[in-house]
């Protein structure tokens, strides 16, 4: 075939009638060994506890990281926290899309959780998005048979 | 090859078919803890990371790397990544090496790592395209064509992979580091296990294991500084050819000739046989120590079968060239760390730190990785006498 009409084709979009052009799906399905330190942050979010860890300046990391950022050891100083605190930064999402955790309006957010001095992302879901700022005040909302996922925490809700 | 450096810390985790007990980043910060404490070290005395694994879908990590940054304390340091398939754990020692070769850094770490647990290794190396027969084969689908052509133009007895199988297993039972610990096993019982892809059987083909390794180089000025004695890194070298292209000879790479030459020339090797006081060779199938033997120069063309059928390789037959001492990678497969193992076990052996493994008064050792279709090839010599 002629380059001059394979040109001709690929001007007027009919090249991928000529040379075949398909979608295909590779998939497999992975093993994750979470360790001692996120495998017991996920293992608390089954019993409905949030766990962080104590880092060597002292603050209380949430979720608990597996080295200290500044002195490279093992965090092994787990501190529960509370499932409620302050709003810290937000996004507000009005018009969700497929890929999104939720299916009405809904803020991503920064939660410093009380007993935390790092925030956590998460989101709140709320029909008063004016009152979604920051320092307002949110707790969790646990789905009812927790397997430990992050996604036990159903959202953030605003507190009274 | 500019500076003088030295491997002056060695670390291993155990290798095992399954390490649930940790995550990624706690398997590969096992085997660096384990090297700054042989060399009596800590994070602080590090310039620079550098980290190496097989394709990032044996894990399905992207780019892993990143998240690894604060379990080999890395933050606010250089850290680099290498990759070249299943030879990446000698080619990021090579790096490591020449960060240090160059002047550009005095001490740094080097972590190579594989978890074969969390994925399939034989999926991701054949992963079903669109349009193309899937042969689901593997590497030991690729290799077995390869490993027939050998064995017709060397006329080798037929039960040479067997008797490699056999000797990497026994040299294996006495490395405590090793997957396989298998000390009572036979050449009846390579023999009769299955044929996965003939002519490689079960039991001559590596296990999938999870496991990291790793060493810390320094240049000449900090070598005193780690207690134990180092190895001295004598030369090193890459080399590299494609997959496919006409002529190609995928018995006996070109890519593997050449870069044997060349870190011969630089380390000195006139005869690898006689000069080399053993070598830990990247023979993921039995076969291949043979066919290594003779792409190595270890010996002639057609004639690397000999040496095995003699003994000549193995330690509990007091060979004169013992090849994997450790096991090799047919005792222990964690594919991105498989390389760097065979580099740091030669290291150890010419350190004097090979414990039951050890042969004795070693002097001079060969470390050798290859990967993709035996098309990426990396190599050192390491020595016991400072040059």
């Amino acid at each position: 075939m002629s380059i001059l009409l394979v040109q001709f084709l690929r001007v007027e979009g009919l090249v991928e009638d000529l040379f075949l052009q398909k979608e295909y799906e590779l998939g497999f399905t992975y093993t994750r060994s979470t360790g001692p330190v996120v495998g017991k942050f996920l293992t608390g979010l089954k019993n409905k506890k949030i766990f962080g860890n104590r880092g060597s300046d002292g603050r209380v990391i949430v979720p608990p990281m597996e080295y200290d950022p500044e002195t490279f050891q093992p965090l092994n100083d787990f501190v529960q926290v509370s499932d409620a605190g302050m709003i810290e930064s937000w996004c507000w999402v009005a018009e969700p899309r497929p890929a999104h955790p939720s299916a009405v309006p809904f803020a991503w957010v920064m939660i410093k959780l009380d007993g935390a001095d790092i925030s956590m992302i998460h989101h709140v879901v709320t029909d008063e998005p004016s009152r979604v700022v920051t320092g307002a005040r949110v707790k969790a909302s646990w789905i009812d048979q927790p397997v430990g996922l992050i996604s036990d925490i159903r959202y953030f809700v605003l507190e009274k | 090859m500019g500076e003088l450096a030295a491997v002056v810390g060695i670390g291993q985790t155990k290798y095992a078919s399954r390490r649930g007990d940790v995550s990624i980043a706690g398997l590969v910060r096992e085997a660096a803890g384990n090297a700054l404490e042989d060399a009596d070290l800590g994070f602080k005395d590090i310039d620079a990371v550098v980290i190496g694994k097989a394709p990032d879908m044996f894990e399905g990590v992207v780019m892993p790397e990143i998240y690894l940054t604060d379990a080999l304390g890395a933050n606010g340091k250089p850290m680099l990544r290498v990759h070249t398939a299943g030879s990446v754990g000698g080619s990021t020692a090579l790096v490591a090496a020449s960060h240090v070769q160059s002047g550009t850094f005095r001490r740094v770490l080097t972590v190579t790592f594989e978890k074969q647990s969390e994925s399939n290794a034989m999926w991701a190396l054949s992963s079903p395209q669109p349009f193309s027969v899937h042969l689901n084969a593997g590497a030991g689908g690729y290799f077995a064509p390869i490993i027939r052509e050998y064995i017709r133009r060397s006329n080798a007895p037929s039960d040479i992979g067997i008797m490699v199988a056999v000797k990497d297993r026994l040299h294996g039972a006495r490395n405590p580091l090793s997957h396989l610990n298998l000390p009572n096993i036979s050449h009846q019982e390579v023999e009769d296990s299955m044929m996965l892809w003939d002519p490689i059987r079960f039991l001559e083909a590596c296990p999938s294991s999870d496991g990291a390794c790793a060493m810390i180089i320094a240049n000449e000025e900090l070598v005193s500084e780690s207690p134990k004695p180092p190895a001295w890194i004598l030369g090193g070298a890459m080399r590299s050819e494609p997959t496919i292209y006409a002529g190609r000879d995928e018995v006996n790479p070109r890519a593997g000739r050449d870069c044997a030459k060349e870190v011969y020339a630089q380390a000195g090797i006139s005869n690898p046989r006689r000069q080399f006081d053993c070598a830990e060779v990247y023979v993921p199938f039995s076969w291949y120590e043979p066919m290594w033997l003779e792409n190595l120069g270890f010996a002639d063309q057609g004639e690397g079968w000999r040496l095995t059928l003699d003994g000549a390789t193995s330690l509990d037959e007091g060979g004169d060239i013992p090849w994997n001492c450790s096991g090799g990678v047919l005792s222990s497969n964690p594919i991105g760390a498989s390389g760097m193992i065979r580099f740091a076990e030669a290291a150890r052996q010419v350190r004097g730190d090979a414990d039951q493994h050890q042969v004795e008064n070693a002097q001079l050792a060969l470390g050798h990785a290859y990967g993709g279709g035996a098309q990426f090839f990396s190599m050192w010599v390491v020595g016991a006498r400072k040059p």
